[in-house]
């Protein structure tokens, strides 16, 4: 026992060390601080630098279009035939399709995800809240091929034989699809701000008298709209940018359902024109720039619906801290 | 005592958290291998004091200071204080338990193992010499190697104090340590305060008037962010200087 | 009353809400269940004798005593089929039978002349078996009963004839008999709808017990073997059993199904019994014994997925994800860690996190678009590699593409690190590379590796970006980084609609979608309970 003390001892006490830093310590520190510094800077920086060339080359390879071809007649004209001799790029019916599946979807998907949403943050107890998450983040991981396939092997053959239509891939078969990709999001992202609204507001409504229902509709969900509404744009963004489903789904004609609430009629959007023409393209060609262009209104439009969604989400942010 | 040089010294040191006032003109000095005790009711800057001995307050963005604040003669919030040689010689111990979610062993060993200390052997020598000072290797000689967050709140704290020591320090801080604790684990943290002081200088920040008279040689006493009396333990708690610190040690503080 | 009427509502309310639930629960079943059932009876099913021929031909696989055993024993019941079309067949193909009498003209012919009779007698004996030659031709191509009664009676009354006892013409006697008692059930008539009927219902037959042993083995790998399970094989014998039309009852009208036995069509003939005898002894035909085919997730496939599995699917996916997850890993851990330990809310900051945003919202296929244009198109010719989509173009693609994922989870798991712990650190004199790597990180792990656990889920079932950028369907197992490979993701959409020979097997287009769901939700479990834990070690503390 007195050996390791004697051991110890015979250390350099830390108490003899100097607490002023010596010339080369500080320069050291000073240089090791900022490279360090810089290096975590410039590896955080990549993700800039990764949108901004996403941004740069997307439009790059798109560009040439627009010049070369009439940027008018593109979102105008419903007539596609990009491997004509006379080739002709209308978009369109095809942005058309792609808005009408989004739309459909949403009309479905909103009503059933606010009423979850106000399930999970308002009704259930906390237990039960653990088993249903669970299933919403299942439904969230499940591959979008996956959607697809279940739409075309399982869903379609059971529309078309269940209700007499003439095919099972139509705009109707991917929005019930899409709406069902699209709740997971827009359930998570409502219940969030639901459960952010304050106590003492529905206290208040409470003990006014009212009832769960009076309160959820009158107080709770218009203080928490802004974040309904950053929810619902952020399902929209999803639904809009899915490939595979409305690929698989949707029936890929270019055309506008007439009349135009027919949903059983099959259209083509924006993302599955991309994937699917791709591989019929060469580089470099007038029909290869098209889909590039289409893809620059894609970025474009999920470009404004991400400010717009975090627009919503930074106001009810803020309106949570109020409290 | 007043003929014993000084190791942490004062003089009209302000702390600022952006434009909040956290402690403001304290002027005192604590002497070497002794107790020293800061009382005040709560929000006074107490803590705010004490984590500017080893400017552990630099975590927080936005600070401030004037004045000067002495450890050993050295200005420590002067541009070219070597940060890591004062943490190593003014050592802390936290109010809540912070043990590392690691082993008990790694915890100790944290400390040395900084310093460049790699053999097992001495480590495991230094280990076992400071949880015997920390009053904790009996408890826990046989299971060096259990996950810290296993023991008892009083045993963590040993265990964070034990960790402080196996740096070597010079000084030890520490703030509210036995506030998380029950009785028993606070008399067996006061022995060790009391037996400790023979080698380290010891600064206390206690809410627990009876802890401060039993274990301190001097006590300070700060109200809203400013050192009201300073004189030994014995004086404040007897017979004070200012009414202020007299209704507060006798329990009539508003 | 209007407290009534605002109590119902109240109620209704609270139904719809957890009806909207129990729909949730419900959409997940039925997405799931469909899928992971038909995708298990890809592993566990009915197998027949068929397909462990395949197994031991294609994979080297299983016991070949017992095989030919099998194989002995249920030849003995196929035979009776064989022979039972064949007999049908000679009967109402006048061309072979007509063939077969010439045949036998001929070999009288070469008889006489080996037995050296010549002369008068010689011509003689010649044209009378010409004769009932060309009687009995005629007869096979009539389909008038009286006309060929009256000439196979004419023709057997030769039988006896001395000059012709023990000679080669007694085959057309022999043939001329068969013929007379076989036609008793036939209508003649049909003979074109016959020869039609038949040629369908040999298909089917081979496709359920593979092909004729007698014939040459066929080329492609598919059509060597019947049917190998009994799922299929009861389809087939659907198929066989009965007849689907479509008919359309007045024009102007939708097609209508009608489905009769396709035994009709052989009403009379020796075929007839021939539907009930398999349909009784299918299960000594094909010899179904019970498969466990766990070696699905080992084994190559045949092309259109016809047998085999879906191992190089799997491969693949394990190689892209591993390969992005090189990328995306440090990049990740290191911006977390920046923006984590960043409190001011500064410009550089706030322009990082907008990037993240908008990386997180751009849509997948434009990362295909992106993929292709810069890695493809720009990048790999830029280091002098082949611009081609490959393994490495895939990964970047997608590493770009899991980032937000991976920085959001370690960002939030290292904030989550308790302060304290830092504050102890470094009021040990740790410098903060040595917290943030001795302290910070090993707390923040768990956390951490949720995140990399569903980036790596996000990543095996993405499609649309590898779609230009390294996925193929086809193909052979990669060599290097520098090629293409199949992916389960790909794969999936791949045999669910690009190939269409997958249709026939839809347990393996199933197997292979099941296996793509059941690989990300492991991952995803393990997330989940990987958080529960966490969460609950830190209400613990
Ligand atoms: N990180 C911070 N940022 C801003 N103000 C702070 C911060 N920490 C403390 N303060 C403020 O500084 C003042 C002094 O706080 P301090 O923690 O030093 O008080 P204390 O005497 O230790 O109180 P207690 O006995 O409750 O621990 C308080 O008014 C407090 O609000
Ligand atoms: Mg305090």
């Amino acid at each position: 026992m007195k050996n390791n003390n004697a051991q110890i001892n015979k250390e350099p006490k830390t108490s003899s060390r100097s607490l002023a830093l010596t010339a080369l310590e500080d320069f050291n520190g000073f240089a090791i601080y900022h490279s360090g510094r810089f290096v975590l800077f410039a590896v955080s920086f990549n993700t800039v630098l990764i949108v901004l060339l996403i941004f740069y080359f997307v439009i790059q390879q798109g560009l040439p279009f627009f010049k070369n071809f009439d940027t008018i007649e593109f979102f105008t004209s419903k007539q596609w035939y990009p491997e004509a001799d006379n080739p002709k790029f209308g978009a369109l019916s095809i942005i058309f399709g792609s808005l009408y599946v989004t739309i459909s979807a949403l009309l479905l998907a909103v009503p059933a995800a606010i009423l979850a949403a106000v399930f999970l943050s308002e009704i259930v107890s906390h237990k039960i809240r653990n088993y249903v998450k669970p299933v919403i983040e299942l439904l969230a991981a499940i591959p979008s091929v996956a959607y697809g396939f279940f739409a075309v092997l399982v869903l379609a053959p059971f529309l078309q034989t269940h209700f007499g239509l003439s095919t099972g891939t139509n705009a109707l078969n991917a929005s019930l699809i899409l709406s069902i990709m699209a709740l997971p999001t827009i359930i998570s992202v409502a219940e969030d701000s639901i459960t952010a609204i304050g106590r003492d507001l529905r206290e208040a409504s409470y003990g006014l008298g009212a009832t769960r229902f009076e309160t959820i509709f009158k107080v709770v969900i218009p203080a928490a709209h802004s974040g309904i509404i950053a929810a619902i744009v952020l399902g929209m963004m999803r639904a809009i940018g899915e490939t595979m489903v409305v690929w698989m789904a949707s029936g890929n004609a270019n055309q506008i359902p007439s009349p135009w609430w027919d949903l059983t009629q099959s259209v083509r959007t924006m993302t599955a024109t991309i994937a699917g023409d791709m591989g019929e393209t060469s580089k470099g060609s007038p029909h290869y720039q098209s889909l590039f262009a289409i893809g620059i209104v894609l970025l474009a439009m999920t470009f404004l619906l991400n400010i717009i969604s975090e627009y919503f989400l930074a106001s009810a942010g803020k309106n949570s801290r109020k409290k | 005592m007043s003929d014993k040089k000084a190791i942490i010294k004062s003089e009209n040191f302000c702390f600022y958290y952006g434009s909040k006032i956290g402690v403001k003109n304290i002027s005192m000095e604590i002497y070497p291998k002794s107790v020293t005790a800061i009382i005040g009711p709560s929000g006074c800057g107490k803590s705010t004091f004490l984590r500017s001995i080893n400017r552990i307050n630099d975590l927080i963005a936005n600070i401030k200071t004037k004045g000067v604040l002495l450890v050993k003669g050295h200005n420590v919030y002067d541009k070219n204080t070597n940060l890591v040689n004062l943490r190593q010689q003014v050592g802390m111990v936290f109010q809540k338990p912070n043990p590392f979610p690691k082993s008990i062993f790694d915890n100790v060993a944290y400390g040395p193992r900084l310093q460049g200390v790699k053999k097992r052997s001495y480590l495991q020598q230094i280990v076992e010499e400071k949880l015997k000072a920390a009053a904790l290797w009996g408890e826990v000689k046989d299971e060096l190697n259990k996950s810290a967050l296993a023991l008892s709140g009083g045993q963590q704290q040993r265990l964070c104090i034990a960790r402080a020591l196996a740096t070597n320090p010079d000084i030890l801080l520490m703030d509210e340590p036995c506030s998380a604790l029950d009785p028993i684990a606070t008399g067996k943290i006061e022995d060790l305060i009391d037996k400790l002081q023979t080698d380290y200088t010891i600064v206390i920040v206690t809410h627990n008037m009876q802890q401060a008279a039993r274990v301190s040689e001097r006590t300070a006493f700060f109200c809203l962010g400013e050192l009201i009396e300073y004189d030994s333990t014995v004086k404040i708690f007897r017979n004070p200087a200012k009414k202020q610190t007299e209704d507060y040690v006798t329990g009539r503080f508003g | 009353m209007r407290f009534f009427i605002r109590h119902i509502t109240d109620k209704i309310f609270t139904i719809l809400t957890v009806l909207s639930v129990i729909m949730l629960v419900a959409i997940l079943a039925v997405i799931l269940v469909p899928m992971l059932r038909k995708g298990l009876s890809a592993i566990v099913f009915n197998g027949t004798i068929e397909f462990r021929k395949m197994q031991l031909d294609l994979f080297s696989r299983g016991d070949i005593d017992e095989l030919k055993n099998e194989d002995i024993r249920s030849r003995l019941y196929r035979n009776k089929i064989y022979e039972t079309i064949e007999s049908f067949k000679q009967n109402i193909d006048s061309e072979t039978l007509s063939d077969k009498a010439g045949v036998i003209y001929r070999n009288f012919g070469k008889e006489l002349q080996r037995k050296n009779i010549k002369g008068a007698e010689y011509q003689k004996l010649r044209s009378l078996s010409r004769e009932l030659r060309d009687k009995l031709q005629a007869v096979f191509k009539s389909s008038d009963k009286k006309f060929i009664q009256e000439n196979i009676s004419d023709v057997l009354k030769f039988k006896n004839d001395i000059a012709f006892k023990d000679t080669s013409i007694d085959g057309l006697f022999v043939l001329a008999e068969d013929f007379a008692s076989d036609i008793e059930h036939i209508d003649l008539s049909r003979r074109q709808q016959y020869a039609a009927s038949l040629k369908e219902l040999e298909n089917i037959i081979t496709k359920l017990l593979g092909p004729n042993p007698s014939l040459p083995v066929p080329a492609l790998k598919m059509d060597r073997y019947g049917a190998t399970r009994r799922d299929i094989a009861e389809k087939l014998l659907n198929r066989l059993l009965w007849l689907e039309q479509w008919q359309q009852d007045s024009p102007g009208k939708p097609m209508k199904r009608v489905i009769t036995p396709r035994a009709e069509l052989f009403a009379g003939t020796e075929i007839e019994p021939l539907f009930n005898y398999i349909r009784e002894n299918l299960d000594e035909i094909l010899v179904f014994k019970p498969a466990f085919y766990w070696q699905y997730f080992i084994d190559d496939s045949t092309p259109g997925h016809y047998f085999g599995g879906v191992w190089p699917e799997i491969l693949g996916t394990v190689f892209l994800t591993l390969a992005a997850m090189i990328f995306v890993f440090p990049i990740g851990i290191i911006s977390a860690a920046y923006l984590a330990q960043c409190q001011s809310d500064n410009l550089i900051i706030k322009i990082i996190r907008m990037a993240i945003n908008t990386l997180a919202g751009v849509p997948s296929i434009v990362f295909g678009l992106f993929g292709l244009a810069f890695f493809v198109l720009y990048l790999m010719p830029l280091f002098g590699g082949p611009s081609k989509p490959c393994i490495l173009t895939a990964a970047l693609t997608l590493a770009v593409l899991t980032l937000p994922v991976m920085i959001r989870a370690s960002e939030e798991a290292i904030r989550s690190v308790p302060q304290s712990y830092v504050e102890a650190s470094l009021g040990l004199g740790a410098g903060k590379l040595t917290t943030f790597i001795s302290v910070i990180l090993p707390a923040a792990m768990p956390g951490i590796l949720t995140g990399i656990i569903l980036s790596v889920s996000r990543v095996a079932g993405e499609t649309a970006p590898i779609l230009f950028t390294g996925a193929i369907a086809f193909g052979p197992t990669p060599k290097s980084i520098f090629d293409p490979t199949r992916t389960l993701s790909y794969g999936s959409y791949d045999i669910a609609i690009g190939d269409k020979l997958a249709a026939l097997v839809p347990h393996n287009q199933y197997g292979m979608v099941a296996t793509l769901i059941m690989l990300v939700f492991c991952l995803n479990i393990a997330a989940i309970i990987m958080r529960a834990k966490i969460s609950r070690k830190l209400k613990g503390h």
